[in-house]
């Protein structure tokens, strides 16, 4: 098939500049070109209705419950060049170590405050900042055992870092059933293709979630909020992938601050929780009171140090879009390092100099909220109607502290097979980053794409899909 | 394992066992219904409701029993929860909820039944295409056995599982022998060819008709179906070898303390497999009937209260 590269002064994926093919990425050119549209059509039927059976679906929160969607599956891979990956690891260590630190130190000795690198105001008085914690020993002095950093190349090839997750980051069953389904559709190509491979995460974060306790042989479950989750296939995936339980909250109970599961053989103790909900909803008596998901007590066992939960309490502060500017200042006030990975300029509409920045440039400008999550609530300016604009300079006026700032970023574009034919689209990247006796990741991450040309929004509750991510393991190919 | 996984197999194996029963009890009960006589028609059509309790759901929604009213209460009204529609619905809410107690191959089984059933709705089932669905149903009923037997591990989540199966069975059996067998006797007072096909269809309802010529060959008398379907061990709907596979499953399952369930159902095996006809003959089959439906139902109250009960 004829393939559409991305248009002047956008960065794509498979050609550089000059039409010529990228390292690495020949055997892949050649295989699309050499690709007539009904095979991959029919491949991509395929592979739809896999996933179905599988039941590889999500639910969108709003819609109707039983409405099970698939993410679009994109049969196009994205490709990483071993020099990349390199670079890119040992970025995502270097932050990952750095932002563990901070979270050590704002509930432990407050250094960075002290010193004046952060206010204490933007720390003490986060919404996500739990004071609870201050003090509290962690085994390891871990806070975010799993981190999903997000990044996208700009047009100037670099990666940058857009986001960190470190409350309960999703995507990682896509990133293994991506790469299953791929090679179920095409084994030929990894025949050839030298594509470093992914599928021992789930070992890789068992390891991780019981080097989280302390214990010789520690019980170690996932907390879901049931089934009626967006992401409640990859809690499930994940538990069984690690042959641990999937309990939801009324699976479990605090007794003296012990926490056990109930079984067909009575309680049995629970020593590490890898909890994907969120702090407001870990224990009623301590959040929100409301909430039928967690587990009463949870907090004070917690806090006893009889469970251990990952990622920890209150390590939302850390990945708040209004900390973000400082991580690498953090790097190298924990580090004493450099950077290795960049962070996309920001202006704090907290600070009125760069409130009357952003005020004045903000139709060249994207706002997000500083609490926000999934793509919603945020203004891309050069793509917002007039009513928008203003409506956002509104905003902005009456609640500062809640909008930072950004350059509108040309995220790189990857050959997707849509129905124009193969034709640019653009993406970033979820790497995810496991910290326990030391830190390890698997040569690959998530790679969402905006569907609609031109789209900048990969989030899958806004029409995003997903690729295979390919990690070379020599780029001579 | 986990208290609420326990139960959620339980009830999907359940769930799954009844969706197969009642796709054969309308078959049958259509088939029959075509060559009785009109005025016998409705007994035999109701028959399926009377076995599964749903008489008075079905007069909420529906006017009349016909053909195609009871295809659509039984097979596929969303509408109230004894359709096989909602049945594998509710079995495959249970599955997702411990996927990670099944294999691929079992989800896989349970998940494609539902999204075809879905498609069989959209479509619309008539008499003329219903036995289509009733093989369908039949079929996908064989691939789940077919896959937990084939692919799961022999562990307590195995052994729910199949302990829903014969509880689900059991009761099953009782109440279309009970029901069945008294239309077939009452038949006896009339044409005799009649009287066959009613004796078959009640073998046929529990898919015992080849089973009963193997073993009694090709004269039907009431009591030795009655001794077939009860006391036989080596037909598998029978309650002798259902009461067979719930004592030992739950020998199998590991247990704390104290556990009723299990003296309840050795117990009850026990009073079977050294049961006679005589005693039942004696007993009168109905009676017999109604005290094994009280205590398979209690062996089934005691199961959640023991290992489920949190």
């Amino acid at each position: 098939m004829q393939i559409q590269t991305a248009p002047e002064g956008l960065y794509d994926e498979l050609f550089d500049g000059d039409n010529r093919v990228r390292p690495g990425c020949r055997l892949l050119k050649q295989w699309l070109t050499e690709s007539d549209e009904s095979l991959l059509a029919e491949k991509r039927r395929e592979a739809d209705v896999l996933f179905q059976r599988l039941g590889i679906t999500f639910n969108v929160y709003g819609e109707d419950q039983g409405a099970d969607r698939l993410i679009p599956f994109d049969l196009i891979p994205r490709v990483i060049s071993a020099a990349d990956w390199q670079k890119l690891q040992s970025g995502l260590r270097q932050r990952v170590q750095a932002l563990n630190r901070f979270l050590f130190d704002i509930y432990h000795d407050f250094d960075i405050v002290r010193a004046g690198v952060i206010s204490a105001e933007q720390v003490f008085a986060n919404p996500q900042y739990q004071p609870g914690m201050q003090k509290l020993k962690l085994p390891r002095n871990l806070y975010a055992h799993i981190a999903g950093i997000d990044l996208i190349r700009h047009n100037d090839g670099d990666f940058y870092v857009l986001e960190d997750n470190l409350r309960c980051p999703s995507g990682v069953s896509y990133m293994l059933e991506n790469r299953r389904m791929m090679m179920r559709l095409f084994p030929e190509l990894f025949a050839r293709a030298p594509v470093a491979p992914v599928d021992h995460y789930p070992n890789l974060l068992g390891e991780t979630l019981r080097a989280a306790s302390l214990k010789p042989d520690p019980t170690v479950v996932v907390l879901t909020p049931g089934r009626f989750n967006s992401a409640y296939f990859e809690h499930a995936f994940l538990a069984r992938q690690m042959g641990i339980e999937l309990v939801e909250g009324a699976d479990l109970f605090v007794r003296q601050n012990h926490v056990y599961m109930k079984t067909t053989v009575g309680p049995q103790q629970v020593d590490v929780i890898y909890r994907r909900l969120d702090d407001d909803f870990i224990d009623p008596l301590s959040g929100n009171p409301d909430s039928m998901l967690g587990v009463p007590g949870l907090y004070a066992a917690y806090r006893s140090g009889n469970v251990v939960l990952a990622n920890a309490m209150g390590t939302g502060v850390a990945d708040d879009k209004s900390i973000y500017p400082y991580v690498p200042d953090m790097i190298r006030f924990y580090l004493g390092e450099e950077p290795i990975l960049r962070n996309v300029p920001t202006w704090q509409c907290r600070k009125p100099e760069d409130l009357s920045y952003v005020l004045d440039n903000l139709a060249s400008l994207v706002v997000k909220e500083t609490q926000g999550a999934g793509g919603y609530g945020m203004l891309i300016g050069p793509r917002a109607s007039k009513e928008e604009l203003s409506h956002f300079r509104d905003l902005l006026k009456t609640r500062p502290d809640n909008y930072i700032a950004q350059p509108t970023l040309s995220l790189s574009t990857c050959p997707t097979f849509v129905e124009a034919g193969i034709a640019p689209r653009h993406l970033d990247l979820r790497p995810f980053v496991l910290s326990g006796k030391k830190i390890q990741m698997v040569p690959g991450g998530l790679t969402r794409v905006a569907l609609k040309e031109g789209s900048l929004v990969v989030n899958s509750s806004q029409g995003g899909g997903t690729k295979d991510t390919w990690v070379l393991e020599d780029d001579q190919c | 394992m986990l208290s609420r996984a326990a139960s959620s197999l339980f009830w999907m194996a359940r769930y799954l066992e009844r969706a197969e029963t009642q796709a054969r009890l309308l078959d049958v009960s259509l088939t029959m219904a075509l060559i009785d006589v009109p005025e016998d028609r409705e007994e035999q059509l109701s028959v399926p409701l009377l076995v599964t309790g749903t008489r008075e759901a079905f007069d909420q929604l529906y006017p009349e029993i016909s053909p195609q009213n009871l295809i659509d209460f039984l097979l596929l009204d969303h509408r109230h929860p004894a359709s096989v529609y909602n049945m594998i619905r509710t079995a495959r809410d249970n599955a997702l909820q411990v996927r990670g107690n099944l294999s691929t191959d079992v989800w896989e089984s349970i998940n494609l039944s539902w999204l075809e059933l879905k498609e069989l709705r959209k479509r619309g089932v008539t008499e003329s295409n219903a036995s289509r669905v009733f093989d369908w149903t039949r079929e996908r009923s064989h691939v789940f056995r077919g896959a937990a037997y084939g692919t799961l591990l022999r562990n307590d989540a195995f052994h729910f599982l199949r302990l829903g199966t014969f509880i689900e069975r059991a009761d099953t059996t009782a109440r279309v022998l009970d029901i069945r067998h008294r239309m077939a006797l009452h038949s006896l007072e009339g044409h005799s060819t009649q009287s066959f096909f009613e004796w078959t269809a009640l073998l046929h309802s529990l898919a015992a008709f080849e089973a009963y010529q193997n073993t009694y060959g090709h004269n039907i008398e009431p009591m030795n179906v009655a001794e077939l379907l009860i006391l036989m061990p080596d037909v598998p709907r029978s309650l002798h070898a259902c009461l067979q596979e719930v004592a030992s499953l739950l020998e199998q399952i590991e247990s704390g303390t104290a556990r009723r369930a299990r003296r309840l159902a050795t117990s009850l095996y026990a009073n079977i497999r050294y049961g006679d006809r005589e005693y039942i003959e004696e007993r009168g089959l109905h009676e017999y009937l109604v005290d094994f439906l009280g205590r398979i139902q209690r062996i089934a109250g005691q199961i959640q209260k023991d290992y489920m009960g949190w």
